[in-house]
């Protein structure tokens, strides 16, 4: 089996106080911790797994800073073997359709029999690049996969939609699958396993080196124009009804039925 | 420190630890708090682990992670060994294989990136100072008392409050100190706990050179965690370490603290493990509780080296216990509600979270109160 994994270098803002720059055109990630998107990890984990069933090689796939750099180590940490690092200021990075063309084009040329990604990104939740990836390549794909069955050219994907119901597809290798998180336990990437890492090839290329025009992937090329990011207003319409039990009661009833709730 | 790893690597598990000191006195066993609650037997384990081929299922076990470290068994064995430590070991052999809970990757993986266990940004690291009026200690200025606080303290809202208080309490005093406002980072005492020995010497490490260039004349630590593993597994660390306890008990006998108020309650003191046991601090903390007017100092049956650990070290505030038996934190809020306490004093950020729960859960609210020494000082002061 020959794999890429694509995963992305991401802010943890579950917690953290969100502001947009001063020029509202970004979010200030000054206080943010980063790492892997969550469920690119499970994306790891799934890819190493079925390597270390039924052998062969990963291929780590990012597009992102130096910084990025500690992320893809602790993947090769963890059993993938290689990784490309894609820097090029040129890429608009707000718009999952370029970032697949980008992908698409580190991937083109090789051999590969799967390619995992994360079903989501947990910055911008777009849940387009891995779909549009597959597309790019010219090959299936299946979205949100929960459980993957290796078969004889082809996998079995079960898919978990809405309301935890599965669907369970075949798709013909080469494919593109798009991972949900759950779908197994991401391991720990040990220190040593993070030192011997060291060892393997990390390499960092640009669009040149891809063969992808910058014009296609650029800002000029994307249908996204960001206009402006702001924090939405918090507006408060609480209504407190005072009075007797029966008096609340009523109120709260005609206020229900006023308003179509019941 | 490649040379160390490499030594560490080379000595088999007998060496590394000893186990043919062992002569299965069973004094560690006896005295360890948590077999109480769980099937961990230490003795076992320093038997059965002296055979090499054991060890992978040795590493299986569930038990090896319902040590607390809390030290019972290597202060009570006759031979000098350290038990825990054949667990601990255990551990790393699971960590190298990177198959760990989930709690526990998280909590490895966040001291890596960030310096801290609890999945916190390192940029917020010193949120706990906004407001307050604290002294900055910088690396070329002379220092009489360099201060660490715990990433605990630093983060968690309900125990920030014990750095703050001890600002104002150095404040009031006119002391030399200074805290650091970047750069610090985790001292890997649950790091060295949970197993991942490798990360903990690259912490070992870092924060030896951090620390070092400072012209301070001490550092002093908020938590016994810190305080412990700096004094203990830090060699070429070149200052004393302090817990913070000590300063205080100090400053009072110089005459540079006293107590505006006084306090008529009946208070117990707990002795976190890592404090008393690990490090042999008991006086300074009951110096300072009897220094306050009013307060009546009771002791627990079990206190000093005896002390009932609350099962919040080793690494347990990242791994469930499976038992469903009675806490021990629980127990200890009973034995001091038995002793009409209406406070339980501690010194230790991991103890204030695990007794306060368990005196939440028993409904003792109402009667009686876990406060860390610094919440009741800054209240005194
Ligand atoms: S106390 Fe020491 S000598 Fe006795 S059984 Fe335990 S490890 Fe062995
Ligand atoms: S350190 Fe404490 S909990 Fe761990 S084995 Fe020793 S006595 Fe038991």
């Amino acid at each position: 089996m020959k794999i890429f994994v694509c995963i992305k270098y991401v802010p943890d803002t579950s917690e953290a106080v969100v502001k947009v720059n001063a020029e509202g055109t970004a979010v200030d990630s000054s206080r943010f911790s980063f790492d892997i998107n969550d469920a690119d990890n499970y994306a790891v984990e799934e890819s190493v797994q079925i390597k270390e069933k039924y052998t062969g090689t990963v291929t780590v796939l990012s597009i992102g800073p130096k910084e990025s750099e500690v992320m893809i180590r602790m993947a090769m940490a963890k059993g993938c073997d290689n990784a490309v690092r894609v820097e090029d200021a040129r890429i608009a990075a707000f718009d999952p359709l370029l970032l697949a063309k980008v992908l698409a084009g580190a991937i083109k040329g090789q051999e590969f029999d799967l390619v995992l990604t994360g079903c989501m990104a947990a910055d911008d939740g777009q849940m387009a690049t891995g779909v549009a990836l597959a597309e790019e390549l010219g090959v299936a794909h299946a979205a949100m996969v929960k459980k993957v069955e290796i078969l004889e050219g082809k996998v079995k994907a079960y898919r978990e939609l809405e309301g935890g119901l599965m669907e369970v597809v075949e798709v013909a290798l080469p494919a593109v699958l798009t991972i949900q998180t759950g779908i197994n336990e991401p391991r720990y990437a040990p220190i040593r396993g993070i030192r011997e890492a060291q060892k393997k090839e990390l390499k960092v290329v640009g669009l040149d080196d891809l063969g992808v025009a910058a014009g296609d992937v650029d800002a000029s090329a994307s249908r996204i124009v960001v206009e402006k990011l702001y924090l939405p207003e918090v507006v408060s319409s609480a209504e407190f009804i005072e009075g007797e039990p029966e008096q609340k009661a009523e109120k709260l009833a005609s206020i229900l039925v006023k308003g179509g709730l019941v | 420190m490649r040379g160390m790893i490499m030594s560490t690597e080379s000595q088999t598990f007998t060496e590394k630890f000893d186990l043919l000191g062992c002569i299965q006195c069973g004094r560690c066993t006896g005295g360890c708090p948590v077999t109480v609650r769980t099937n961990l037997n230490v003795r076992r384990f320093v038997y059965d682990a002296y055979s090499e081929e054991k060890l992978e299922e040795l590493a299986k076990l569930a038990e090896i992670w319902d040590c607390t470290a809390c030290h019972t068994c290597a202060v009570r064995c006759p031979k000098g060994l350290k038990p825990l430590e054949v667990l601990i070991g255990l551990r790393s052999m699971l960590v190298d294989s990177g198959k760990v809970q989930s709690t526990v990757r998280n909590a490895l993986e966040s001291v890596y990136l960030e310096g801290n266990p609890w999945e916190k940004p390192k940029a917020t690291r010193y949120d706990w100072m906004e407001g307050l009026d604290v002294k900055l200690a910088k690396p070329d200025t002379p220092v009489e008392n360099l201060f660490f606080v715990c990433c605990t303290i630093a983060y968690d809202p309900r125990l920030q409050v014990v750095a703050k208080n001890m600002v104002r309490l150095l404040n009031k005093a006119g002391a030399d100190y200074g805290f650091m406002a970047e750069g610090e980072s985790c001292c890997g005492s649950e790091i060295h706990t949970l197993g991942e020995e490798l990360l903990f010497e690259e912490i070992v490490g870092e924060n030896t050179a951090f620390l070092n260039d400072f012209q301070a004349r001490r550092v002093i630590t908020l938590s016994p965690h810190c305080f412990a593993t700096y004094k203990a597994r830090y060699p070429h660390l070149n200052k004393p370490v302090l817990h913070y306890t000590q300063l205080l008990a100090e400053l009072l006998q110089q005459g540079n603290l006293s107590w505006g108020h006084d306090l008529q309650k009946k208070v117990v003191f707990h002795d976190p493990c890592y404090l008393g046991k690990q490090s042999g601090v008991y006086d300074e903390p009951r110096r300072l509780l009897k220094s306050i007017k009013g307060v009546e100092l009771v002791e627990f049956d079990r206190s000093r080296e005896r002390s009932l650990c609350c099962e919040g070290g080793g690494g347990k505030m990242w791994v469930e216990s499976e038992s469903k038996k009675e806490r021990l934190a629980e127990t200890r809020i009973k034995d001091a509600h038995n002793l009409g306490a209406q406070i339980v004093a501690v010194a230790c950020p991991f103890c204030v979270l695990t007794l306060e729960d368990a005196m939440k859960a028993l409904g003792y609210e109402e009667e009686m109160r876990v406060a860390e020494m610094t919440e009741l000082l800054a209240e005194l002061a």
